[in-house]
Protein backbone atom coordinates (compact mmCIF):
# COMPACT_ATOMS: atom_id res chain seq x y z
CA UNK A 1 0.00 0.00 0.00
CA UNK A 2 2.60 2.30 0.23
CA UNK A 3 3.83 2.00 -3.03
CA UNK A 4 0.74 2.62 -4.30
CA UNK A 5 0.67 5.85 -2.04
CA UNK A 6 4.12 6.78 -3.62
CA UNK A 7 2.45 6.22 -6.66
CA UNK A 8 -0.41 8.48 -5.66
CA UNK A 9 2.36 11.25 -4.63
CA UNK A 10 4.71 11.32 -7.64
CA UNK A 11 2.46 13.93 -10.37
CA UNK A 12 2.65 16.66 -7.30
CA UNK A 13 6.66 16.01 -6.98
CA UNK A 14 6.43 15.97 -10.61
CA UNK A 15 6.01 19.58 -10.99
CA UNK A 16 9.12 20.90 -9.45
CA UNK A 17 11.07 18.11 -11.44
CA UNK A 18 12.83 20.83 -13.29
CA UNK A 19 12.96 23.18 -10.37
CA UNK A 20 11.26 25.85 -11.88
CA UNK A 21 8.79 25.62 -8.81
CA UNK A 22 11.54 26.74 -6.68
CA UNK A 23 12.30 29.39 -9.06
CA UNK A 24 8.80 30.84 -9.31
CA UNK A 25 8.82 31.17 -5.61
CA UNK A 26 11.87 32.46 -5.02
CA UNK A 27 11.44 35.51 -7.87
CA UNK A 28 8.59 35.87 -5.61
CA UNK A 29 10.40 36.45 -2.65
CA UNK A 30 12.78 38.76 -4.28
CA UNK A 31 9.75 40.54 -5.95
CA UNK A 32 7.99 40.67 -2.71
CA UNK A 33 11.06 42.34 -1.26
CA UNK A 34 11.22 44.81 -3.72
CA UNK A 35 8.08 46.23 -2.99
CA UNK A 36 8.83 46.55 0.35
CA UNK A 37 11.93 48.45 -0.14
CA UNK A 38 9.75 50.47 -2.28
CA UNK A 39 7.49 50.92 0.08
CA UNK A 40 9.64 51.51 2.69
CA UNK A 41 12.11 53.77 1.18
CA UNK A 42 10.14 56.12 -1.14
CA UNK A 43 7.96 58.79 0.27
CA UNK A 44 4.43 57.99 -0.15
CA UNK A 45 4.15 60.61 -3.07
CA UNK A 46 6.83 59.19 -5.31
CA UNK A 47 6.49 57.62 -8.01
CA UNK A 48 7.95 54.88 -7.18
CA UNK A 49 6.07 54.07 -4.00
CA UNK A 50 2.57 54.58 -5.82
CA UNK A 51 3.56 51.92 -8.76
CA UNK A 52 5.23 49.12 -6.38
CA UNK A 53 1.96 47.06 -5.94
CA UNK A 54 1.64 47.08 -9.62
CA UNK A 55 5.39 46.12 -10.19
CA UNK A 56 4.83 43.47 -7.48
CA UNK A 57 1.87 42.15 -9.21
CA UNK A 58 3.12 42.58 -12.83
CA UNK A 59 6.20 40.74 -11.95
CA UNK A 60 3.97 38.26 -10.54
CA UNK A 61 2.08 37.73 -13.52
CA UNK A 62 4.93 37.55 -15.24
CA UNK A 63 6.20 34.37 -12.91
CA UNK A 64 3.58 32.53 -13.48
CA UNK A 65 2.97 32.94 -17.34
CA UNK A 66 7.22 32.53 -17.91
CA UNK A 67 7.04 29.09 -15.78
CA UNK A 68 3.96 27.80 -18.07
CA UNK A 69 5.96 28.93 -21.55
CA UNK A 70 9.32 27.12 -20.26
CA UNK A 71 7.21 24.26 -19.46
CA UNK A 72 5.76 24.02 -22.30
CA UNK A 73 8.81 24.55 -24.33
CA UNK A 74 11.08 22.60 -22.44
CA UNK A 75 9.97 20.21 -19.54
CA UNK A 76 6.58 18.72 -21.74
CA UNK A 77 9.04 17.71 -24.89
CA UNK A 78 11.23 16.05 -22.56
CA UNK A 79 9.64 14.19 -19.66
CA UNK A 80 5.75 14.75 -20.67
CA UNK A 81 2.54 17.06 -20.13
CA UNK A 82 0.48 16.29 -16.54
CA UNK A 83 -2.72 17.99 -16.14
CA UNK A 84 -3.29 18.60 -12.77
CA UNK A 85 -6.34 18.85 -10.76
CA UNK A 86 -7.77 22.05 -9.37
CA UNK A 87 -7.71 21.64 -5.53
CA UNK A 88 -9.97 24.91 -4.40
CA UNK A 89 -8.82 23.99 -1.09
CA UNK A 90 -5.58 24.10 -0.50
CA UNK A 91 -6.09 27.64 -2.10
CA UNK A 92 -8.28 27.87 0.46
CA UNK A 93 -6.10 26.84 3.24
CA UNK A 94 -3.01 28.82 2.26
CA UNK A 95 -5.16 31.96 2.03
CA UNK A 96 -6.48 31.45 5.48
CA UNK A 97 -3.08 30.65 7.19
CA UNK A 98 -2.08 33.92 5.42
CA UNK A 99 -4.61 35.79 6.88
CA UNK A 100 -3.81 34.09 10.36
CA UNK A 101 0.11 34.83 9.84
CA UNK A 102 -1.13 38.97 8.68
CA UNK A 103 -3.05 38.76 11.83
CA UNK A 104 -1.14 37.40 14.40
CA UNK A 105 1.53 39.71 13.05
CA UNK A 106 -0.65 42.89 13.52
CA UNK A 107 -1.72 41.66 17.88
CA UNK A 108 2.30 41.57 18.08
CA UNK A 109 3.36 44.57 16.82
CA UNK A 110 0.46 46.14 18.54
CA UNK A 111 1.71 44.30 21.88
CA UNK A 112 5.48 44.95 21.52
CA UNK A 113 5.87 41.34 21.22
CA UNK A 114 9.77 39.80 20.74
CA UNK A 115 10.54 40.48 17.18
CA UNK A 116 13.56 38.78 16.91
CA UNK A 117 11.43 35.49 17.95
CA UNK A 118 9.41 36.06 14.52
CA UNK A 119 12.08 34.90 11.85
CA UNK A 120 13.34 32.80 13.60
CA UNK A 121 9.56 30.73 13.56
CA UNK A 122 9.44 31.50 10.15
CA UNK A 123 12.04 30.74 8.99
CA UNK A 124 11.66 27.28 10.99
CA UNK A 125 8.25 27.00 9.32
CA UNK A 126 9.65 27.89 5.89
CA UNK A 127 12.72 25.40 6.10
CA UNK A 128 10.09 22.83 7.61
CA UNK A 129 7.32 23.31 4.42
CA UNK A 130 10.76 23.37 1.85
CA UNK A 131 11.96 19.88 3.44
CA UNK A 132 8.33 18.08 3.22
CA UNK A 133 7.72 19.68 -0.50
CA UNK A 134 11.37 19.79 -2.04
CA UNK A 135 13.80 17.75 0.09
CA UNK A 136 12.03 14.25 0.75
CA UNK A 137 12.73 13.76 -2.77
CA UNK A 138 16.11 15.47 -3.44
CA UNK A 139 18.57 14.25 -0.93
CA UNK A 140 21.19 17.00 -1.46
CA UNK A 141 18.51 19.77 -0.56
CA UNK A 142 18.65 19.02 3.17
CA UNK A 143 21.74 21.14 2.42
CA UNK A 144 19.19 23.95 1.60
CA UNK A 145 16.74 23.24 4.54
CA UNK A 146 20.09 23.70 6.74
CA UNK A 147 21.16 26.92 5.44
CA UNK A 148 17.83 28.09 5.68
CA UNK A 149 17.20 27.47 9.43
CA UNK A 150 20.93 28.53 9.69
CA UNK A 151 20.25 31.95 8.42
CA UNK A 152 16.79 32.93 9.97
CA UNK A 153 18.55 32.25 13.48
CA UNK A 154 21.45 34.26 11.94
CA UNK A 155 18.47 37.66 10.74
CA UNK A 156 17.09 36.67 14.47
CA UNK A 157 20.45 37.57 16.32
CA UNK A 158 21.34 40.54 13.79
CA UNK A 159 21.92 43.66 15.82
CA UNK A 160 18.39 45.80 16.12
CA UNK A 161 20.27 48.78 14.35
CA UNK A 162 21.09 46.79 11.13
CA UNK A 163 17.50 45.31 11.03
CA UNK A 164 16.28 49.48 11.79
CA UNK A 165 18.50 50.87 9.20
CA UNK A 166 16.94 48.06 6.79
CA UNK A 167 13.90 49.63 7.39
CA UNK A 168 14.46 53.37 7.55
CA UNK A 169 12.65 56.00 6.01
CA UNK A 170 9.64 53.44 6.29
CA UNK A 171 6.42 55.27 6.64
CA UNK A 172 5.93 53.00 10.05
CA UNK A 173 7.64 55.64 11.85
CA UNK A 174 7.69 53.64 14.97
CA UNK A 175 11.23 52.04 15.72
CA UNK A 176 9.73 48.83 16.12
CA UNK A 177 8.17 48.88 12.75
CA UNK A 178 10.71 49.72 10.81
CA UNK A 179 12.78 46.77 12.26
CA UNK A 180 9.84 44.45 11.55
CA UNK A 181 10.35 45.68 8.33
CA UNK A 182 14.17 45.34 7.82
CA UNK A 183 13.39 41.52 9.12
CA UNK A 184 10.64 40.49 6.51
CA UNK A 185 12.68 42.09 4.08
CA UNK A 186 16.14 40.62 4.57
CA UNK A 187 14.05 37.16 5.46
CA UNK A 188 12.33 37.46 1.98
CA UNK A 189 15.98 38.21 0.40
CA UNK A 190 17.55 35.24 1.86
CA UNK A 191 14.63 32.96 1.75
CA UNK A 192 14.52 34.61 -2.16
CA UNK A 193 18.08 33.25 -2.78
CA UNK A 194 18.40 30.21 -1.62
CA UNK A 195 15.09 29.63 -3.70
CA UNK A 196 16.94 30.77 -6.73
CA UNK A 197 20.18 28.87 -6.39
CA UNK A 198 18.54 25.30 -5.08
CA UNK A 199 15.83 25.95 -8.55
CA UNK A 200 19.12 27.00 -10.94
CA UNK A 201 20.74 23.55 -9.96
CA UNK A 202 17.71 21.70 -10.16
CA UNK A 203 17.10 23.34 -13.51
CA UNK A 204 20.44 22.53 -14.63
CA UNK A 205 20.62 18.87 -13.50
CA UNK A 206 17.02 18.69 -15.56
CA UNK A 207 18.63 19.68 -18.60
CA UNK A 208 21.93 17.93 -18.23
CA UNK A 209 20.30 14.33 -17.71
CA UNK A 210 17.01 14.79 -19.64
CA UNK A 211 16.34 14.65 -23.75
CA UNK A 212 13.91 14.97 -25.72
CA UNK A 213 13.01 11.73 -27.28
CA UNK A 214 12.73 11.03 -31.07
CA UNK A 215 9.54 12.93 -32.75
CA UNK A 216 7.94 9.61 -33.92
CA UNK A 217 4.75 10.29 -32.70
CA UNK A 218 3.41 8.55 -29.45
CA UNK B 1 -14.18 -19.43 1.84
CA UNK B 2 -13.39 -17.25 4.47
CA UNK B 3 -13.94 -13.20 4.04
CA UNK B 4 -10.17 -11.93 3.77
CA UNK B 5 -9.96 -14.93 0.88
CA UNK B 6 -12.88 -13.76 -0.68
CA UNK B 7 -11.97 -10.06 -0.59
CA UNK B 8 -8.73 -10.80 -2.43
CA UNK B 9 -10.84 -12.94 -4.57
CA UNK B 10 -12.62 -9.85 -5.65
CA UNK B 11 -9.47 -7.53 -6.59
CA UNK B 12 -10.30 -6.30 -9.82
CA UNK B 13 -7.84 -7.84 -12.10
CA UNK B 14 -7.54 -5.74 -14.78
CA UNK B 15 -5.89 -2.71 -12.09
CA UNK B 16 -3.80 -5.35 -10.26
CA UNK B 17 -1.60 -6.14 -12.37
CA UNK B 18 1.04 -4.20 -11.59
CA UNK B 19 1.79 -2.00 -14.77
CA UNK B 20 -1.65 -1.19 -15.14
CA UNK B 21 -1.81 -0.60 -11.62
CA UNK B 22 1.24 2.00 -12.08
CA UNK B 23 -0.37 3.60 -14.88
CA UNK B 24 -3.87 3.94 -12.79
CA UNK B 25 -2.36 5.25 -9.61
CA UNK B 26 -0.42 8.19 -11.36
CA UNK B 27 -3.73 9.16 -13.14
CA UNK B 28 -5.79 8.69 -10.42
CA UNK B 29 -3.77 12.18 -8.79
CA UNK B 30 -4.06 14.31 -11.56
CA UNK B 31 -6.90 15.21 -14.48
CA UNK B 32 -5.07 13.93 -17.14
CA UNK B 33 -1.55 13.19 -18.44
CA UNK B 34 0.39 12.39 -21.75
CA UNK B 35 1.90 9.35 -23.02
CA UNK B 36 5.39 10.18 -22.56
CA UNK B 37 4.67 11.01 -19.18
CA UNK B 38 3.40 7.39 -18.21
CA UNK B 39 6.58 6.80 -20.14
CA UNK B 40 9.12 8.52 -18.29
CA UNK B 41 7.54 7.90 -14.49
CA UNK B 42 6.91 3.86 -14.82
CA UNK B 43 9.97 3.43 -17.21
CA UNK B 44 7.44 0.81 -19.16
CA UNK B 45 8.29 0.97 -23.55
CA UNK B 46 6.09 1.77 -25.79
CA UNK B 47 5.07 -0.86 -26.78
CA UNK B 48 4.52 -2.35 -23.38
CA UNK B 49 2.66 1.26 -22.12
CA UNK B 50 0.30 1.21 -25.47
CA UNK B 51 -0.81 -2.73 -24.49
CA UNK B 52 -1.77 -1.71 -21.22
CA UNK B 53 -3.54 1.53 -21.93
CA UNK B 54 -5.63 -0.97 -24.40
CA UNK B 55 -6.99 -2.76 -21.75
CA UNK B 56 -7.39 -0.63 -19.34
CA UNK B 57 -9.16 1.15 -22.18
CA UNK B 58 -11.11 -1.96 -23.14
CA UNK B 59 -12.36 -1.93 -19.47
CA UNK B 60 -13.25 1.85 -19.62
CA UNK B 61 -11.27 2.89 -17.23
CA UNK B 62 -8.90 4.96 -19.54
CA UNK B 63 -10.25 7.19 -21.72
CA UNK B 64 -7.32 8.37 -24.82
CA UNK B 65 -7.57 11.55 -26.61
CA UNK B 66 -5.13 12.06 -29.73
CA UNK B 67 -4.23 15.46 -30.27
CA UNK B 68 -1.32 17.07 -31.23
CA UNK B 69 1.05 19.71 -29.56
CA UNK B 70 2.72 21.74 -32.54
CA UNK B 71 3.44 19.60 -35.10
CA UNK B 72 3.68 16.87 -32.50
CA UNK B 73 1.51 14.39 -31.81
CA UNK B 74 0.47 13.85 -28.55
CA UNK B 75 -1.80 11.32 -26.66
CA UNK B 76 -4.00 12.61 -23.80
CA UNK B 77 -5.06 10.03 -21.15
CA UNK B 78 -7.61 10.85 -18.47
CA UNK B 79 -8.91 8.21 -16.07
CA UNK B 80 -12.88 7.48 -16.61
CA UNK B 81 -15.34 7.93 -13.56
CA UNK B 82 -15.59 4.12 -13.83
CA UNK B 83 -11.66 4.01 -13.51
CA UNK B 84 -11.80 6.18 -10.47
CA UNK B 85 -14.49 4.11 -8.69
CA UNK B 86 -12.88 1.04 -9.57
CA UNK B 87 -9.87 2.23 -8.02
CA UNK B 88 -11.08 3.27 -4.92
CA UNK B 89 -12.61 0.29 -4.43
CA UNK B 90 -9.12 -1.41 -5.89
CA UNK B 91 -7.79 -0.08 -2.82
CA UNK B 92 -10.83 -0.41 -0.10
CA UNK B 93 -10.64 -4.34 -1.24
CA UNK B 94 -6.09 -4.64 -0.48
CA UNK B 95 -6.44 -2.81 2.61
CA UNK B 96 -9.36 -5.41 4.07
CA UNK B 97 -7.20 -8.22 2.30
CA UNK B 98 -4.13 -7.12 4.23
Amino acid sequence: MDQVGNLLDRPRRYYNIDGLGELGGGVVCLDFALFLWLLMHFPADSLWHQISFFLFVGLALLIRYGTKAVKTRITYPRTGFVEYRRQWHTSAIAAALGALGAAGLAVGFRRHWDMPMLPSLTGLAFAAAYGYHFARAVRWKWVIVGAIAVASLVIAFLPADVLRALGSDSPVAHPEGAKLGGIILLSCLVYGSMLLISGGISFWLYIRHTQVPAQEGQ
Amino acid sequence: MNQQIRTIADLDRVIHEPGRLMIVALLFAVDGADFLYLQHETGMNKGTLSSHLSRLEEAGYVAVTKTYRGKVPQTLLRLTGAGRKAFEQYRRNLKEAL
